[in-house]
């Protein structure tokens, strides 16, 4: 294997692999990064077992050569050392040669590195893809489908399928749902591009994986993002960018019966407002145990959100409510939850459906009807 | 890993014939049950049964249906190490924490890194916490799809019941002492410390790497003079003994295991001679030496002392002071 290469492209790819590159892992290899060399290109791979990135140099892009392949083949390097190394190297231009025994060599300039590597042949296999099982996404809402889904996520390990985002494809609409059993996160996408048939399945992906992906994938794009369900893996393909996760194994529990479809109490809100003031109400319940802040229904439309706690004190404070339909209601609620719920939705105002004290209650927004979390209240008393 | 380690199928088939022929019916059969322990004395080929297994189910060609070819990229995976869908837990210091294991049921809540078949060893079982040992209950109850758990272990009567109940035992049976001891003997090792050895493990290159270790050879040196002593000595000087050289040799725990393992032959040596066993003495060069002792001293009596040594070995492992405990068993066998 041998090969030229800028050093600023190299040195990108390297730092975009090296977030997947596990810092302690029993599985010796996996500290590398392994470089694949191609008549096509230059691909390196990163992986930790649970997700893996692979980022993709072409020979040329753009009429410009990034890549001088002399001779093709694979090495495993040293992911710590490779990257201090590259970071460092003199020149623009960055030669890569292994010898016998997976010997490395990196030239530039004047510098010369002889790095030991590790047989290629070691390396974990990512599975095969099938492109036909595919569909994409525009990565702006890829990350914003991810983010408003994925802090629901149980953070406890007693249940380990409740730590993943469960994803159902049915009818090329794509339901993502997270729950903590106490709260709930939901965000429906439409596909365009239709697949699998008319075929509905399922998939649940570690909330951790999801987290590192949005990490990558570039938020602010309107590029499609590939995305490829294999048996075990799931594989997000941006450009030059392979993101692969390991699946959570079991059965989802079925979330959709735990939504309330009625509703006794509906109260219309200024999410900002609303949010502003569960949060100065949680300032001193953060001190307490459980975090909890009551909700009140006041004459005149006015809301009363309020958290005692013996040792520490008492806050008090309105809010104005666009508008209040039905019963008169006081429900407590975490406030962590109700501030992250609130801060998912992205809209001015909000709508929460109460069905009594002792019930969970959904939250929407009309400005966007494919989002909805809920929350269950706390019992005070 | 030691490539010494490493036995291939055929080795092992040997060494345990029972236990292969077992793995090569289930292997064919295609039986593999979710669960095994692997139980039996030290050096039996365990642990390494159990990586020829995991070889044999990941294996692309296994030879005849069951046999681990060696020579592909998954076999090679597994005897470097390297394979990502199989797992060895080993105790960290002296237990296997429930950490290790909760690891262990996060990554057997996502699928496999390859394929859908997972495999994970754990290494002396018998050292789980009592959490670690009910956090894996759960996990063998319900084991996932194409999942095998193998258990090893020297002691199984430490293995929590219900762990027990729940896995397929395999037994590895001890080469017979006495043809160990003529295998040794082949070996070139000489006669008078083939019993010693014999009685220490049970595998042939790990008795002949005792055999040339110095450290191992100074040990029986002084457990021999540490016995001696206390059998001709006062207290004070076997305490002073104990002290200055005894202490500074058997550093580590498992160390003082050895040493003490040793002592306890001493005794049963002497036992042996009372009853007339001479034959199967473990130090036969001191048999001239030992009748003495062995007619001064009741059978009762010796195995009190015998009883006071396996209650240290016991207490080794709870985390005392090793110097107390040393002290405390030589009172307890001077004594009377």
């Amino acid at each position: 294997m041998k090969f030229y290469i800028l050093k600023e492209r190299l040195a990108k790819s390297v730092q975009d692999v090296l977030k997947a590159v596990a810092s302690r892992t029993t599985i010796p290899i996996l500290t590398g990064i392994k470089i694949d060399v191609t008549e096509e290109g230059v691909t390196l791979t990163g992986s930790n077992s649970d997700i893996s990135i692979k980022s993709f140099i072409p020979k040329e892009e753009d009429e410009v050569e990034l890549v001088e392949i002399f001779e093709t083949g694979s090495i495993v390097l040293q992911a710590r050392f490779f990257n201090e190394v590259v970071r460092k190297l003199p020149e623009s231009i960055v030669e890569i040669e292994v010898e016998d025994q997976f010997k490395t060599i990196i030239r530039s300039g004047n510098a010369e590195f002889i790095i030991h590597g590790l047989d290629a042949e070691e390396y974990p296999r990512l599975p095969e893809l099938d492109e036909e099982n595919s569909f994409s996404m525009p990565a702006d809402l890829l990350a914003t489908l991810i983010k408003q889904t994925v802090f629901a996520v149980s953070q406890s390990e007693t249940r380990p399928i409740l730590t993943g985002v469960h994803w159902n494809f049915e009818n090329d609409e794509l339901i993502a749902v997270a729950t903590d059993s106490h709260r709930l996160a939901l965000k429906k996408a439409t596909l365009k591009t239709g697949l699998f048939g008319n075929n509905s399945f399922s998939i649940v992906i570690p909330g951790k994986s999801l987290n590192e992906l949005i990490k990558v994938i570039d938020e602010n794009s309107q590029e499609p993002v590939e995305i490829i369900v294999t048996e075990t893996q799931i594989l997000f393909k941006a450009k030059h960018l392979l993101f692969y996760s390991r699946l959570l194994e079991g059965k989802y529990p079925d979330t959709s019966k735990l939504i309330p479809t009625d509703s006794k109490t509906t109260v219309k809100l200024n999410t900002k407002e609303f949010l502003n003031a569960v949060d100065r109400a949680s300032l001193l319940a953060r001190e307490g145990k459980n975090n909890v802040v009551k909700f009140t229904t006041m004459d005149n439309g006015i809301i009363e959100i309020s958290s005692y706690t013996p040792e520490i004190g008492k806050v008090v404070e309105t809010v104005k409510s666009l508008s209040i339909e039905g019963e008169e209601l006081k429900i407590s609620f975490s406030a962590k939850y109700m501030m992250e719920a609130l801060r998912a939705i992205d809209g001015t105002e909000i709508t929460i459906y109460f069905t009594g004290a002792m019930r969970p209650f959904v939250i929407k927004t009309d400005e966007d009807d494919t989002i909805l979390q809920l929350i269950l209240p706390v019992r005070t008393f | 890993m030691d490539k010494k380690n490493l036995r291939s199928w055929d080795k092992l088939e040997s060494l345990q014939p029972k236990v292969m022929h077992l793995l090569k019916q289930m292997l064919i059969k295609n039986r593999v049950a979710h669960a095994y322990l692997f139980e039996g004395m030290k050096g039996t080929g365990k642990k390494e049964a159990g990586l020829t297994l995991a070889k044999a189910v990941f294996c692309e060609e296994p030879i005849e249906g069951y046999k681990p070819c060696e020579r592909c990229i998954q076999c090679k995976r597994i005897n470097t190490g390297n394979h990502p869908d199989l797992y060895i837990i080993e105790p960290e210091g002296s237990s296997i924490k429930k950490e290790q294991i909760q690891l262990l049921q996060e990554e057997f809540s996502k699928t496999g890194v390859e394929s859908a078949k997972k495999f994970y060893i754990i290494i002396h079982a018998d050292l789980m916490t009592v959490n670690a040992a009910n956090s894996l209950l759960k996990f063998l109850e319900e084991p996932g799809r194409e999942t095998t758990a193998v258990l090893v272990t020297e002691n199984i009567h430490k293995i929590l019941p219900t762990i027990l109940s729940r896995c397929q035992h395999i037994s590895f049976t001890p080469i017979p002492k006495q043809t160990f001891i003529l295998q040794l003997i082949n070996e070139g090792i000489k006669k008078e410390r083939a019993p010693l050895l014999a009685n220490l493990t049970n595998s042939i290159d790990e008795a002949l790497k005792l055999s040339e270790d110095q450290w191992f050879l100074q040990a029986r040196k002084l457990v021999i003079k540490l016995y001696e002593i206390k059998s001709t000595q006062s207290l004070p000087d076997t305490l002073l003994f104990l002290q200055t050289d005894w202490l500074t040799h058997f550093k580590e725990r498992e160390q003082l295991d050895i040493g003490l393992d040793m002592l306890l032959f001493i005794y049963k040596d002497l036992l042996y001679l009372q009853l007339g066993k001479d034959d199967q003495l473990i130090y036969p060069s001191y048999k001239d030496e030992w009748m003495q002792h062995a007619l001064q001293v009741s059978a009762s009596r010796l195995t009190e002392q015998i009883r006071a040594i396996l209650e240290a070995k016991k207490r080794l492992r709870s985390n005392v002071n090793s110097q107390l405990l040393m002290e405390q068993l030589m009172i307890k066998l001077q004594e009377g």
